[in-house]
């Protein structure tokens, strides 16, 4: 069966797994928001800027951008600099990951902004509101309710996708459990893991569920 | 005072000149009916008015100050572009906001655009609701209400910016017949406060019945204007005698 010591490492890896989930879905949200205003910017660098933002990060494995962060930067800064840095492997998956969901988030909050009706900004304009007043205060209100399913989405891929976390010396639910099942050689391990995958994203599911009803009650006559 | 005046307003689209010089004189207090047919540039002018669509040559001015003055496509002398602050708009589809109840629509530009104080500007939309007849819906959201009723608090929404001038593009074409009414008498209210007002319509008889001044658009340009008697009831030129034929 399980004993304490290895509940304790299966604790330690969900939870890492969650964190890295979070805190990308938190600052790619961030990020991902302005890259989406900026795809729809007249402002050409900035446009184009944002463009290849998308295009590289979605374009490219998020393994790859992992190991560009973690393995190749610092031999990057000896060439270029001189200096060698140690980079934390907490912090590289965080930024990894972040940029990476920052790219998907973009494209998503692009695709919900564009789908609100335009006179909703000329109204806005009519009635004196600037670019800024009427998209935060007009414009992306309405997009919450849209993006609740593609965001959940988005969180229960990232989930799934911060096993990749294991190839930069990093101890996430799947590696932890697959580390356990080669030590004793049993497969049980890996039915623990299925289990919390599955609690995990059904947890979320329910809640995003949740809150594009709670941010659809306008819609309701 | 003329509260809007347009000195020979072109704008295209591309290569489609939509406006072909516009000139127009409107005073304080005067209430001006739009009419033409589908695609004459009815809408263009009155977005070109307040900015929604750029000019590409011409002088935009409102209570005469010069806001806007370009030649091809560019601007030639800096205007008060401020001055467009006076100006509200009510559109053929209503642009409530959906996410917003009722008050919060008509409370929130002053709020947002003007940091007007909470309880003043609630109180201020409450009596703008009296005056359209919506009291009991302040707290709804939008899809719960009628065209009608939507119109009603567009116009309410509008007012809160205290406009010294009222655009309104076509405000009862959405609106099923039994709804128009409602509408057309809350806007002969505001005419009656006093209100100068530019009024894209194609009901012709509130026209005739409201309008210090109509005009009729044809492909670009202001064919013929004048008291509705005579636009409306004697029209001189063919191009506006085959319009009114052909709507009655
Ligand atoms: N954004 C735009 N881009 C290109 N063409 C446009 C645009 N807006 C309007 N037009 C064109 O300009 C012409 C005039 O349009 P406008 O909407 O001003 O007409 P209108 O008199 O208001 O007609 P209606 O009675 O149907 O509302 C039309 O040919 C229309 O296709
Ligand atoms: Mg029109």
């Amino acid at each position: 069966m399980i004993n304490q010591i290895q509940m304790r490492a299966i604790f330690d890896g969900s939870v890492l797994t969650i964190k890295v989930a979070f805190v990308a879905l938190f600052f790619g949200l961030i990020f991902g928001t302005l890259i989406a205003l900026g795809r729809m910017s007249k402002n050409k660098v900035i446009k184009s800027f944002s463009w290849f933002y998308v295009w590289f990060f979605r374009g490219t494995p998020l393994l790859l951008q992992l190991f560009i962060i973690f393995y190749a930067y610092p031999i990057i800064r000896i060439e270029m600099t001189g200096s060698g840095v140690e980079m934390n492997p907490m912090l590289s998956a965080y930024l990894a990951f972040s940029l990476n969901c920052a790219a998907y988030s973009a494209e998503i909050i692009r695709a919900a902004i564009e789908s609100i009706d335009h006179g909703q900004m000329e109204a806005a304009k009519a009635l004196g509101m600037n670019y800024r007043q009427a998209m935060t205060r007009i414009i992306i209100p309405q997009t919450y309710k849209r993006l609740m399913a593609p965001i959940g989405n988005e969180l229960i891929m990232l989930i799934k996708d911060t096993s990749l976390v294991s190839t930069i010396a990093l101890f996430d639910l799947l590696r932890t459990v697959k580390t356990m099942a080669s030590a004793t050689g049993d497969w049980v391990y890996y039915i623990y893991a299925a289990v919390i995958y599955l609690f995990l994203t059904t947890i979320f599911q329910i809640v995003f569920d949740k809150l594009e009803v709670r941010f659809g009650v306008y819609e309701e006559r | 005072m003329s509260m809007v005046k347009l000195v020979n307003i072109k704008k295209s689209f591309g290569t489609l000149e939509v406006l072909k010089g516009i000139d127009l004189e409107i005073e304080k207090g005067e209430v001006v009916c739009v009419i033409g047919p589908s695609g004459s540039g009815k809408s263009t002018m009155l977005r070109c008015i307040n900015n929604l669509e750029q000019i590409t040559e011409g002088e935009i001015h409102i209570e005469d100050t010069l806001v806007v003055k370009r030649a091809n496509n560019k601007d030639v002398e800096k205007g008060n572009s401020d001055l467009r602050n006076d100006l509200g708009m009510v559109f053929q589809n209503f642009n409530l906001f959906p996410h917003l109840t009722v008050l919060d629509n008509i409370t929130i530009a002053p709020r947002v655009v003007k940091n007007a104080d909470k309880t003043a500007i609630d109180q201020k939309a409450m009596n703008l609701l009296k005056m359209v007849g919506l009291v009991d819906k302040a707290n709804e959201y939008p899809i719960r209400l009628s065209g009608g009723q939507q119109q009603r608090v567009a116009i309410a929404r509008a007012l809160a910016m205290d406009p010294q001038i009222m655009l309104f593009d076509e405000p009862t074409s959405a609106l099923d017949p039994e709804l128009v009414g409602e509408v057309l008498d809350t806007i002969k209210a505001l005419a009656q406060e006093g209100m100068t007002m530019i009024i894209v319509t194609h009901e012709i008889s509130f026209a005739r019945d409201l309008a210090d001044r109509v005009i009729f658009m044809d492909d670009g340009v202001i064919c013929e204007e004048g008291p509705p008697e005579d636009v409306i009831l004697n029209p001189k030129e063919e191009r506006t005698q085959n319009f009114l034929n052909r709507i009655n």
